[in-house]
């Protein structure tokens, strides 16, 4: 059977797509890639759909044997990865072949990287529509827990790659230190110098940040006398715990929070903000909710459009690898 | 015609509450479960995920398909429209067996005290209420109940125990619940049901927001026989009525 076995765990590496949705009322938290523009980059420059599952991995990547034949592509952090001791680029499509070796130095910024298989990725049974691994809950992915030494994960033979030679994008470190937030549930509850707090920062973020959350060091906000009855969580959402800490709500979220919700990140600035380093301030900016929905919507658009434009120069030269037959015929008279 | 005042709060450029009066009122979390099942079945090529809680129903929608203003203003004219089911049949009571085995209900002895009752009143008080969920959350299976009879109603410890056993069936303040994994919690612990509430590869708990729960008291030997039966999926939550 094709498959990839894991040589060396990294850290955090786990199995993720877009997540499990649809079952929060049942509690089931959403999970899937904590920076999910990331993946869904990964997954078009594989020419996979944007649910296909990717590698997650925190701050040093697996090392990886491939067992079969096919086309990887890294994006995320700059997780400096090298195939067969050469380095490669970042948000570019390689092909890959049996024998090959793919590693990583550790990260020189970021903190998480994607990589993603052609052939509509990793494959293991979804539970509950989706391959995502939530590692608190041994819910998904491979055996609900990261990934170890000696892991075989199954992936599909992909022999064919149009625009080959045009799958590749700049790779540049995100700039600037401001986050972007739209007001949230309760902003109304704090008082103005709470939010005077809030706004002039600055804050970092802590030791204490996994795929549930981000904790903020930083300023100590004042915290409103109210309590409240819980509500559902939404990804972004900026809790502030009694301790008048930030919280910053991300994938493996929990379905509801009874702290206030001061603020919600958007969606545009999510996969900026998971990259942060941590020791590097960084300033939250209020922007009108129509901002941020334009905001996301232009992250769509651009992904969209570099799917199209691959797309459409397949037939240009040089041509991809696309001889799928003369492949597979070539490779039963080697195997034979 | 709704009953209820309520307001559209954005939660994110993808997300909203709809917020009814701040309380804690059965019919009130009726309406919203009704409205969650009603929305999400309207609202398909919308919704991707709704949250249905205490007095908040939290909408999740992909902005490729929508934006907050045009899919709150449909939202309204739904909502204005909307006339509730009175042939509700307002969920389903389960019976969950528990063990107040002191082993297992460790803070018996102080929530009696607190009610200045002994233990096996407390017991047979824990044991003759039914419980509506209010929500489900915030792990699977968590179902947060109420409402508590007022005498028993003990409030949380004020530092929470680093880890509390699955299946511990708890109370805090007027609410009630049980803790499907071990997690750590400031509920007061009163027994333990034998049964699974969350397994990794079913993970959809058997109740929903909207349901009933009643406590059925089980002595040692039913714990170990159930949660034998249990372990092989065998054992079926009894439903007292439809």
């Amino acid at each position: 059977m094709p498959h990839i076995e894991i040589i060396n765990s990294g850290l955090a590496a786990t199995i993720q797509d877009l997540g499990r949705t649809g079952h929060q009322a049942k509690g089931i938290p959403v999970s899937g890639a904590i920076d999910q523009y990331s993946h869904r980059l990964a997954n078009i420059l594989v020419n996979n759909s944007e649910k296909s599952a990717t590698l997650e991995f925190s701050i040093l990547g697996p090392t990886i044997e491939f067992n079969v034949e096919t086309f990887i592509a890294i994006t995320g952090g700059d997780s400096a990865p090298i195939l067969n001791d050469s380095n490669i680029s970042l948000n570019t499509t390689y092909p890959v072949k049996k024998g090959d070796i793919l590693a990583f130095h550790p990260m020189k910024s970021g903190r998480f990287g994607y990589i993603a298989f052609a052939g509509n990725g990793l494959q293991v049974e979804p539970i509950l529509g989706s391959r995502s691994t939530n590692t608190r809950l041994n819910l998904g992915g491979y055996h609900g827990r990261a990934l170890a030494k000696g892991d075989c994960l199954t992936i599909d033979n992909c022999y064919q790659m149009p625009s080959l030679a045009n799958r590749s994008l700049p790779w540049s470190k995100p700039t600037g230190n401001s986050i972007r937030f739209i007001k949230g549930p309760q902003w109304n509850l704090f008082s103005e110098s709470a939010k005077q707090v809030f706004k002039d920062g600055p804050f970092t973020i802590s030791t204490q940040a996994d795929r549930m959350g981000f904790r903020l060091d930083g300023p100590t906000l004042e915290i409103p006398q109210k309590n409240m009855l819980s509500e559902g969580a939404v990804l972004g959402n900026i809790q502030i715990t009694r301790a008048g800490q930030p919280i910053v709500l991300l994938a493996d979220r929990q379905t509801a929070g009874g702290y206030p919700v001061i603020a919600t990140i958007i969606g545009a600035d999510l996969g900026k903000f998971v990259q942060f380093a941590s020791n590097s301030p960084l300033l939250f900016e209020e922007v009108s909710l129509k901002k941020a929905t334009a905001a996301l919507r232009s992250q769509y658009r651009f992904l969209g459009e570099l799917a199209d434009s691959i797309y459409q120069k397949r037939y240009q030269y040089p041509i991809g690898p696309i001889r799928k037959t003369s492949k597979k015929i070539e490779e039963m008279i080697f195997n034979s | 015609m709704i009953a209820y005042k309520y307001d559209f709060v954005p939660a994110g450029e993808q997300a909203l509450h709809i917020a009814f009066p701040e309380q804690i009122d059965v019919s009130e979390n009726q309406l919203i479960q009704e409205l969650a099942q009603q929305l999400q079945s309207r609202f398909i090529y919308e919704i991707t995920d709704i949250v249905p809680a205490y007095r908040t129903l939290t909408i999740s929608f992909d902005i490729r398909k929508t934006t907050y203003y045009e899919f709150s203003s449909k939202l309204k004219v739904f909502l204005t429209h909307y006339v509730p089911d009175t042939k509700n049949d307002h969920g389903r009571i389960f019976e969950v067996p528990v063990c107040y085995d002191p082993e297992f209900g460790i803070d018996l002895e102080d929530v009696a005290a607190f009610g200045n009752i002994s233990v096996e009143e407390l017991i047979k008080l824990h044991s003759a209420n039914n419980y509506f969920i209010y929500m489900m959350g915030f792990l699977p299976g968590f179902a947060f109940m109420g409402n508590v009879p007022d005498r028993i109603a003990m409030p949380r410890l004020s530092a929470p125990r680093a880890s509390i056993a699955p299946g511990s069936v708890a109370i805090a303040g007027k609410q009630a619940g049980m803790y499907p994994v071990d997690s750590p919690g400031g509920w007061r612990i009163l027994g333990r049901t034998p049964i699974t509430l969350y397994t990794p590869n079913n993970p959809l708990p058997p109740f929903q927001a909207g349901d009933w729960i009643k406590f059925s008291q089980i002595d040692r030997t039913d714990y170990s026989a159930i949660k034998e039966l249990d372990a092989h999926g065998e054992y079926q939550l009894k439903i007292i009525s439809e």
